[in-house]
This record gives structure tokens, C-alpha cells and sequence, in this order.
């Protein structure tokens, strides 16, 4: 990766690792890097635990997406899954262990995929993206179970309610979809929780799901690309360099800044208790991580 | 002697007595002596007289050994006695009254004097015996004496000869220094007469006479020869210089033959005269520009005939430099300066003038330069002068550029071809402002040049590649450099070379690129169409230079400077290209290094309110179409066509977004300004829906990377 190469470099997805101790995330060029956050946490960290510990050539186009699983690591290229071991990956080797690929009806462009989610209860994985449908993929016997069809434009994300069993999906053709049905504004991405979020241009929305009726708008510039629930606040990011912290009211009450012009993606370590932070990622080869949500600690960087 | 005292003591007696006739008539005739008989006559000796009378000599010595000490003794005491009864009767007499000169007193006054006259007599014996022990002991102690002295005399002699004879034992004669062969070879190899075993055999005294003789004659033999040696060694010195002279009058007839074949050579074109004459110049040439001249001769007569090397200057200055240098004009001026000092009390342009002349000294060049010309194929031509600095060792650079066709079209091409800067960064980071070597920052300390910048326009750049080429090596490690290496000139040369060739062609290629891009012709060579479509609507409105300032202050292009891609000593330009109402302007780096190094685009749009690839994701899609895929754009080899290939992707990817806006967006109502000509799939993919920037070729769609 030249210095040109790094100027021009997008991280699209992160993901941590089931441990919590290390940083998936994938850029444009179809590379995965893996961080140590442990290293990058600790007291006697130096400037090279802030670059990965391990970089490869994952896909050909853009890895959008990125899951973790109990053991795996799930990455989505251009219109293909492949599955890395953690453990194997943290010995530094790269190895796929599987690469699977959605039955698509047109072959002269390969439609990317956008969004994935693991569905714990039946096992499966359900990804989303470029040609407008959902496809349903039992991670067992790694075939493609059913495909959910609606979109009329290629999905943005997806996000799957548990206790109802709802699996909700987004797209670029302004709907929200329910599956057991209904439909919304544009959006790009959602997080249930017992309120639906929805991001996107026009503005950043909150959705209570009984009524289908947004409660609040939030008055932040620029498409927001990812937003989640954390404690009672909602963290989202999106076009503009800043995170913006909102409070389901409706009011923003900060914006930290980043060192992206505008970002992608955004992460909770919710796995570990020891690296509690926020890693947030965009146009530009840093990836910022916040210890504390309320300011920039460090930045990792490819 | 014993004779004389007698006689005087005879005449004593005499007289004390009061003289007889007698008595005076011995002592008037010597030869004559009577004594009274009252004392027997004792050790009388007869002296012979010529009146042959027996005169009989009263020896009172002879006497006295005849008579004995004891009755003497005894004679003493009853004379004693004697005069003592008389005095004793004679004061009686007095006593009772006799008078004066009465017979009684007067008989024994006579009596006691003829007693007194014994005990003189006694007396006399008395010290005459004393007298006779004492010489007898006298004599025998002169005779133990003498004894003695003799004992003394003959012992210190026999102490003389026992260091004589010890003398003698530790004699070493000469002859035991002599190294002599053992005796058992002396008498292996000796011949019979010489060691004469017979006798040697017994008597080691003969056996050590034999072997000295067979040694002195050995010897005498060996010298005879070594005589005969050193004959012949001085025969073979004055043959062997003989044949040395022969060698060397050789010499001029060899010339002659040269001289001779000179025509020959020319004929053939085989040029080994001129050759020779340019190795004749070289020869004073200063190491380092030999080096190079060697090489480069070298590496043109294997590899690139195209490349030709001539040496230029003054030999004779040359020449004159490596006598050794003139001390009495050094001298002079010091001299001077300290007068002038002294007389005008620190007149600073003195000062001054003389620092001037010290650092002109310093910076001297040496006479004789190199002249390298590499000829291109489309037959321009780099003309290359080296020189080299005596006192910093280190080599400068000139360049000339004689191109073939006319170079005067483009404005912006002005710095393409400015020999200033024209082979700066040959090789990455290589200025050429500043002297490589670390020994000269402190020669510049002493005669206060603080930059070498400064001198670089008169005196030629300092490339670290040239000092290459030179064999000069300095590292950071070891300031001090030994001598220029061949084989550092050697490794580099053929890449500097090939670089110096590249670096032309592509300022040539560009300087007729621009000239186009000027006129507002994107010019596409027919290898590259496949690159872009048939129908590009945008169009390059203008082309314009920047100078680093203007391009630093752009505030679309921080992010380029951030990331530390920028130098002063790239090139900027300014380059419009517009459709419709919308206007993109794109700033753009040329690294020196060009085409080696991807011209670096940013780009802000105007339309609908200003966007740049800060803020508007899709334009820096549009930045990476641009400025990434190199491998792509670079056309045929040896990728001049890049920049041009670049522009016209640019004006590509702007139609592309044009078209491709969508109007929802803006809530603007009307007919769309740019109608949708290119065909896309699909207008957005993924989050951050971007737009289709690449072309396809020859289905003639754009898709997403």
C-alpha cells in the first residue's frame, strides 16, 4: 500500500472478535486487517501496536461487511461470504474456511453485499445487498435456504428482532421492510431495540414499532451510514466527521469530532469489559477508537 | 777504634793523677806508653814501630775481660768501706784537735784519695762493661735484622713469582678464538701431512698447531674463491645493463611506427591515435573524473553506442596544478594584508576581499571537465558537463538540452526543460543544493559560506548520483573518503544512464503534451482510446502553471500535504474542466520524477454550491479513478502518456457524475441539465452510494470497482 493507495483508502466494516481483544476491519480494497485492541490499549503501547498485526487480501471488490460469530469471522466481498477461523487468525494465518455464494439471476455485474446478520436461534445467516433480495443461508450445511424478495433496490442493511423473530431490512429504495411486511422511509441502517432507528437522507429518524410512527427527527447534517442504542443514548455516524451523540428526545447534545471527513462504520466492544470502546471508521485509512465516547483517544491505522 | 778511645782514656787517667814524667812522655810520644804497676798490666798489645821495640799497649778492655764482676764488686764495697774508715779516722783526728796538714791526716787523706782513684777505676770498668753488652746486644740485634730483612725479601719473591707462574697459567693465546672444526672432521678431512696423527695424536699441542694450519689453509682456499664469485657477479650486472640500454633505445623507433600508422588508422577508422591522445589528456585528470571517464567510455563502447565522452579544459593549467603549488604569491598577499592591517588599523573591505579570495579558492574548479552527451532516438540531445572541486572532492554537474524540434509552444512548459532544475531528483530526495560531502560543512564554517545553494547556478549541482558515477562514497559513517571507487561508478552508471534518458524523453513528451493542453486538446494516442469512450462532453477549459505558494494555499489539497506527498520541488498546475454550469477544477502535482511517480489530482467541484473530495464522497471516488490506477493509465511503455491518459479519465468520471445526479436531491424541478448518455447498471452501490466511474471496454458500460 503506497502512501497514494493510503490517501485514498475507505474502511467499510469492523467487527470485534468474540474475546473482544482484537479489530476486524475491512476497506475498500478488499483487505481485512486485524488489530490488536489489547496492544493498542495498553499502558506501554507504541506507535507500531497501532497498525495491524495482520493484513490480507480477502476479496477482490469492496468488503462491506463484517460479522462475528462465536469462533468466525464472517466477511462479505463482492457477491461472496467467506469465513475466517479467529483462532487461526491470530496465529496469522489466512486461510478461508469456507467460501459460499448466493445464487444470483444476472451475471453481468456481480451485486455486492451490503449487510449480514446471524440469526442464533435456527443458525442462519441472512445477508442482504446488490440485487435487491435477501438471501437466507443455513450455516451448518452452508446452503442457501430461501431468498426473500421485495426490495426494489438494493438493500442497505438489516437488522433482526428476537423477540418477535422479525427480521427488518432497509434499502436504497427508501423502504423498510418487516419481513412478516411494512414499509418506511429511506434509510441506511437500523438497530432495534424496542424503537426502530432510521438513518438515512432525509434525516436520522426514531420509530416506535408498535405504532409505525416516528417519534422523533434529528436534526444532524448530512445521510447518517450507522447509528446503535447504547445505555439511553443513540451513537451515530454518517456523512461529516463527527460522531453525533443524540438522546431519543430528539436533541443532539454532541458531535465529537473524528479524523475521517465522513464515516462508515461504527462499533461497540461489547464483548469485553476491559476494552469497553468505540471504534468508528470512514474515508480515510484511520480507524478512531473513543475509551472514553466523549472524545478521540487514539487512531489504528492501516 | 778500639785502640783510639783507649788512648784517650789513657791520657785522662794521666792527667787526673797529676801527671807523672812518666806519664807526660806517653802522652808526648803516642808510640810509647808506660802505666804504674800498681795495675797490672793486662791485654797489653804490641803495636809495631819502626824502632822495633816491643812496646806493649795498655788495653784496658782486654783487661776488663779478664776479670770477674763479682770480685769487682767486692773490691767496691771494701774501698767503700776503706775511704770510709779513713774519713771516719780522719775526722777523729780533727776532732781531737789536730792541726791543719798534720802527718795522720795527710797519710790518710793520701790513702783515701788512692781508694777514690779505685773506685773511679770500678767506675770505669763498670760503664765499660755497660758499654761492651750493649754493643754486643746491638750487634746481634743488627745481625737479626739483617736476618730478617733477607726472610722479608725472599718471601715478597716468592709472592712475585707465585702471581708470575699464576699469570702465566691464565695465559689464552689467540688461537683458541678461532672456531676450528671438531677433531674428529679435522681429522676425517685433513690431509696426512698437515694432521700428522702420529704425533697430533699424543701431544695436544701438535694436534692444536695441526688444526690451525688446516683451518688457515681452508680458509685461504674459500677466499680464492669467493674473489672468483664476485668476478663473475660484476661480469653479469654489466651484461645484464647492457641489454637494458638495448631495450630502451627501442623506444623512439617504436614512435616512428606509430607516427607512421596514423594514416592507416584513419582509413580503417579504428581511432587508436585519438584514443590514445584523450588517455594522454586523462592522465591529469583528477581521480574522481577519471573514474567517470573510464566507465563511461566503458559502459558506452559495451552497451549504448549513443553515448559519447570527450574531455574539455586547459591541460596546461592541469598540468601546472599537480607541481606543487607556488608558496611565494600565498605569502605575498598575507604578507600585504597583515602590512595593510597594521598600518590602517582593521580596514574591513581588506577583510573582507581576503575572505572573498579564500572562498574563491575553496570553490575552485579544476581546469579539465567531462563532456557526456547521450543522443535520443528521435535525436535530441543531453549534453552533460562534469567538474570537479579540488579542495570539497566532490563533483558538480551542468546539463544542456539540444532538443530537436521547437520547444516553444507551451507557457506552462517554461520549467519542463530549465536546466536548473531539470535533472533534479533523478533519484528520490536528490536536490543537488547542498554538497554531499560532510567534510565540507566544515570547510564552509572557516571561510563563512553558509550555503552551498548559493554557489549551485555558477558552479554546477552537487547530485549525490554524479558523485556515484565519480566513485565518490560518502556516507554518514565515514566522513573521510578514500579514493573514488570503480566499482560504485561502475554499478551505477547504467541505471543513472537509462534514468537520465527516461527523465529527458519525458520532459520532451510532456513539453509537447502541454503545448496541446493549452489549446484545450486532451491528446489520447490511438494505443490508449480503449481507455475512455467515444463521447467525452466535458472539456479542459484551461491549463495553467502554479507555483508552490499559490498551490499551498488551496484549501482542497490539504489532505495531499498532510500526508506529506508534496515538495518544493515538484511542479503544480492548475487544470479547469467544465460542463454546462459546472466547473471542476483539479490541482495537480508533477513529482520531478514524472512518470515514475503518478501526478497526484485533487479536485473541488463548482456547481450547485462548492464540493470537494472532502466533503462529497463521490469526487473522491472520482480523486482515487484518477490518481490509483496507474497500471491502468500509463499507456505503452515508457508511460508518457500518463498524465494525458489522467485528464482524460477525469473528464470521463465528471460526465459520469453529472449525468448521474439525481434531482431528487435537491428538490429542483425542470428538466435535468445533464441528460443520462452513459450507460450504467446501476447508479449507487454500497453505503455510501457511490457512482459508477469505471469504464468498460468495449461493452462500453460503467460499473463499480
Amino acid at each position: 500500500m503506497g502512501p497514494v493507495e493510503l490517501l485514498h483508502m475507505s474502511v467499510f466494516s469492523q467487527t470485534f472478535s468474540p474475546c473482544g481483544r482484537f479489530l476486524a476491519a475491512g476497506n475498500n480494497y478488499g483487505e481485512i486487517a486485524v488489530f490488536s485492541l489489547s496492544a493498542a490499549l495498553s499502558p506501554d503501547a507504541t506507535g507500531m501496536s497501532q497498525k495491524p498485526i495482520l493484513t490480507f487480501a480477502a476479496h477482490e471488490g469492496p468488503v462491506f461487511s463484517l460479522i462475528s460469530t462465536d469462533t468466525h469471522l464472517l466477511s462479505a466481498g463482492n457477491g461472496e461470504i467467506s469465513a475466517w477461523s479467529w483462532a487461526e487468525l491470530t496465529k496469522r494465518s489466512t486461510k478461508a474456511l469456507w467460501t459460499r455464494r448466493p445464487n444470483y439471476k444476472t451475471s453481468l455485474e456481480i451485486p455486492e453485499i451490503n449487510a449480514m446478520i446471524v440469526n442464533s436461534k435456527d443458525n442462519s445467516l441472512i445477508v442482504g445487498g446488490g440485487d435487491n433480495n435477501i438471501h437466507i443461508m443455513d450455516m451448518e450445511t452452508g446452503t442457501f435456504k430461501s431468498v426473500l424478495q421485495g426490495h426494489k433496490d438494493y438493500i442497505h442493511c438489516l437488522s433482526f428482532r428476537e423477540r418477535e423473530g422479525e427480521l427488518l431490512s432497509g434499502g436504497e429504495d427508501g423502504a423498510v421492510r418487516i419481513w412478516d411486511a411494512r414499509t418506511g422511509q429511506t434509510v441506511h441502517c437500523i438497530e432495534v431495540f424496542k424503537y426502530e432507528l432510521c438513518g438515512g437522507g432525509p434525516a436520522l429518524s426514531l420509530w416506535h414499532l408498535r405504532s409505525m410512527s416516528p417519534t422523533s427527527v434529528f436534526s444532524l447534517a448530512g445521510c447518517q451510514r450507522e447509528a446503535v442504542f447504547y445505555q439511553d443514548l443513540i451513537l451515530t455516524v454518517g456523512e461529516g466527521p463527527y460522531v453525533s451523540h443524540c438522546v431519543p428526545g430528539g436533541t443532539v447534545k454532541a458531535q465529537i469530532p473524528s479524523s475521517s471527513p465522513s464515516l462508515n462504520t461504527l462499533t461497540l466492544n461489547l464483548n469485553s469489559n476491559e476494552h469497553r470502546v468505540m471504534t468508528t471508521a470512514g474515508s480515510s485509512d484511520q480507524i478512531d477508537v473513543f475509551t472514553n465516547f466523549s472524545y478521540r483517544a487514539f487512531s489504528l491505522s492501516f | 777504634m778500639s785502640t783510639d778511645p783507649l788512648k784517650k782514656r789513657k791520657t785522662k787517667v794521666i792527667r787526673g793523677d797529676g801527671g807523672t814524667p812518666e806519664t807526660k812522655r806517653i802522652r808526648g810520644d803516642a808510640d810509647q806508653a808506660k802505666f804504674p804497676p800498681a795495675l797490672p798490666l793486662v791485654g797489653q798489645r804490641k803495636l809495631y814501630s819502626g824502632r822495633k821495640q816491643d812496646v806493649r799497649v795498655y788495653n784496658e778492655e782486654v783487661e776488663l775481660e779478664g776479670r770477674d764482676t763479682e770480685q769487682d764488686y767486692i773490691l767496691y764495697k771494701s774501698t767503700c768501706e776503706a775511704v770510709a774508715k779513713l774519713m771516719a779516722e780522719i775526722q777523729d783526728l780533727k776532732a781531737s784537735g789536730a792541726k791543719e796538714g798534720s802527718m795522720e791526716v795527710e797519710e790518710r787523706r793520701r790513702r783515701g784519695s788512692v781508694h777514690f782513684i779505685a773506685l773511679k777505676k770500678l767506675n770505669r770498668m763498670a760503664h765499660m762493661r755497660l758499654k761492651k753488652a750493649r754493643d754486643q746486644t746491638h750487634e746481634a740485634k743488627q745481625r737479626v735484622d739483617v736476618l730478617h730483612l733477607q726472610l722479608q725479601n725472599l718471601l715478597y719473591e716468592v709472592l712475585h713469582l707465585q702471581k708470575e707462574i699464576g699469570k702465566c697459567l691464565e695465559f689464552r693465546s689467540q688461537h683458541e678464538e678461532i672456531e676450528l672444526v671438531s677433531v674428529d672432521e679435522f681429522f676425517q678431512e685433513a690431509p696426512a701431512e698437515i694432521s700428522r696423527p702420529h704425533l697430533t695424536k699424543e701431544d695436544p699441542h701438535q694436534l692444536t698447531l695441526a688444526r690451525l694450519d688446516w683451518e688457515l689453509e681452508q680458509r685461504k682456499r674459500l677466499a680464492e674463491q669467493y674473489k672468483s664469485s664476485l668476478c663473475t657477479k660484476e661480469k653479469i650486472l654489466k651484461g645484464i645493463e647492457m641489454k637494458k640500454e638495448y631495450l630502451n633505445s627501442l623506444q623512439p623507433g617504436l614512435q616512428a611506427i606509430m607516427q607512421a600508422s596514423l594514416p592507416v588508422q584513419e582509413y580503417l577508422s579504428m581511432p587508436f591515435e585519438r584514443v590514445q591522445k584523450q588517455a594522454e589528456v586523462a592522465r591529469h585528470l583528477p581521480p574522481p573524473l577519471y573514474v567517470l571517464l573510464v566507465q563511461a567510455s566503458a559502459y558506452g563502447q559495451a552497451c549504448d553506442t549513443n553515448l559519447s565522452v570527450s574531455i574539455s579544459g586547459d591541460v596546461d593549467e592541469a598540468k601546472a596544478l599537480s607541481r606543487p603549488p607556488e608558496d611565494s604569491q600565498d605569502d605575498e598577499s598575507d604578507s600585504d594584508a597583515e602590512e595593510e592591517q597594521q598600518n590602517t588599523k582593521r580596514r574591513r573591505a581588506t577583510v573582507g576581499v581576503q575572505l572573498d579570495d579564500k572562498r574563491k579558492e575553496m570553490l575552485k574548479r579544476h581546469p579539465l571537465s567531462l563532456c557526456i552527451e547521450l543522443n535520443c532516438k528521435d535525436g535530441s540531445i543531453l549534453h552533460l558537463f562534469f567538474y570537479y572541486l579540488m579542495n570539497l572532492n566532490i563533483l558538480t554537474v551542468k546539463v544542456k538540452v539540444s532538443a530537436s524540434a521547437d520547444l516553444s509552444g507551451a507557457i506552462s512548459a517554461g520549467e519542463l526543460l530549465n536546466p536548473e532544475s531539470l535533472l533534479n531528483c533523478l533519484y528520490a530526495s536528490d536536490h543537488g543544493q547542498e554538497t554531499p560531502n560532510p567534510a565540507n560543512r566544515y570547510q564552509f564554517d572557516k571561510v563563512g559560506i553558509v550555503s552551498f545553494a548559493d554557489y549551485v547556478a555558477e558552479l554546477g549541482h552537487p547530485y549525490v548520483w554524479v558523485q556515484s558515477l565519480g566513485g565518490l562514497h560518502f556516507s554518514s559513517d565515514s566522513p573521510q573518503v578514500e579514493g573514488p571507487h570503480s566499482s560504485l561508478s561502475a554499478s551505477h552508471m547504467e541505471s543513472t544512464m537509462k534514468l537520465l534518458r527516461g527523465r529527458l524523453q519525458a520532459r520532451l513528451a510532456l513539453h509537447k503534451q502541454f503545448s496541446s493542453l493549452e489549446h484545450s486538446i486532451v491528446p489520447v494516442s490511438n494505443e490508449c482510446q480503449h481507455l475512455f469512450p467515444a463521447k467525452v462532453v466535458s472539456r479542459l477549459a484551461h491549463w495553467t502553471m502554479m507555483s508552490y505558494e499559490e498551490f499551498v494555499e488551496l484549501s482542497f489539497v490539504q489532505h495531499v500535504m498532510k500526508a506529506g506527498l508534496v515538495r518544493n520541488t515538484d511542479l503544480f498546475f492548475m487544470a479547469t474542466v467544465e460542463r454546462g454550469t459546472a466547473r471542476l477544477q483539479a490541482a495537480v502535482v508533477l513529482n520531478p520524477r514524472y512518470p515514475e511517480i503518478t501526478p497526484l489530482f485533487s479536485l473541488s467541484l463548482l456547481w450547485k454550491g462548492e464540493r470537494s473530495g472532502r466533503t462529497d464522497d463521490n469526487l473522491r471516488a472520482m480523486e482515487s479513478e484518477v490518481n490509483v490506477f496507474r497500471s491502468e493509465l500509463q499507456g505503452p511503455r515508457p508511460g508518457l502518456q500518463l498524465l494525458t491518459n489522467q485528464m482524460q479519465r477525469l473528464c470521463v468520471c465528471l460526465d459520469v457524475y453529472l449525468e448521474t445526479e439525481s434531482q431528487v436531491c435537491d428538490g429542483s424541478e425542470g428538466p435535468r441539465e445533464f441528460p443520462r448518455e452513459k450507460m450504467c447498471l446501476r447508479t449507487a452501490r454500497g453505503p455510501n452510494r457511490l457512482k459508477p466511474f469505471k469504464y468498460n471496454h468495449p461493452q462500453g458500460f460503467f460499473s463499480h470497482r
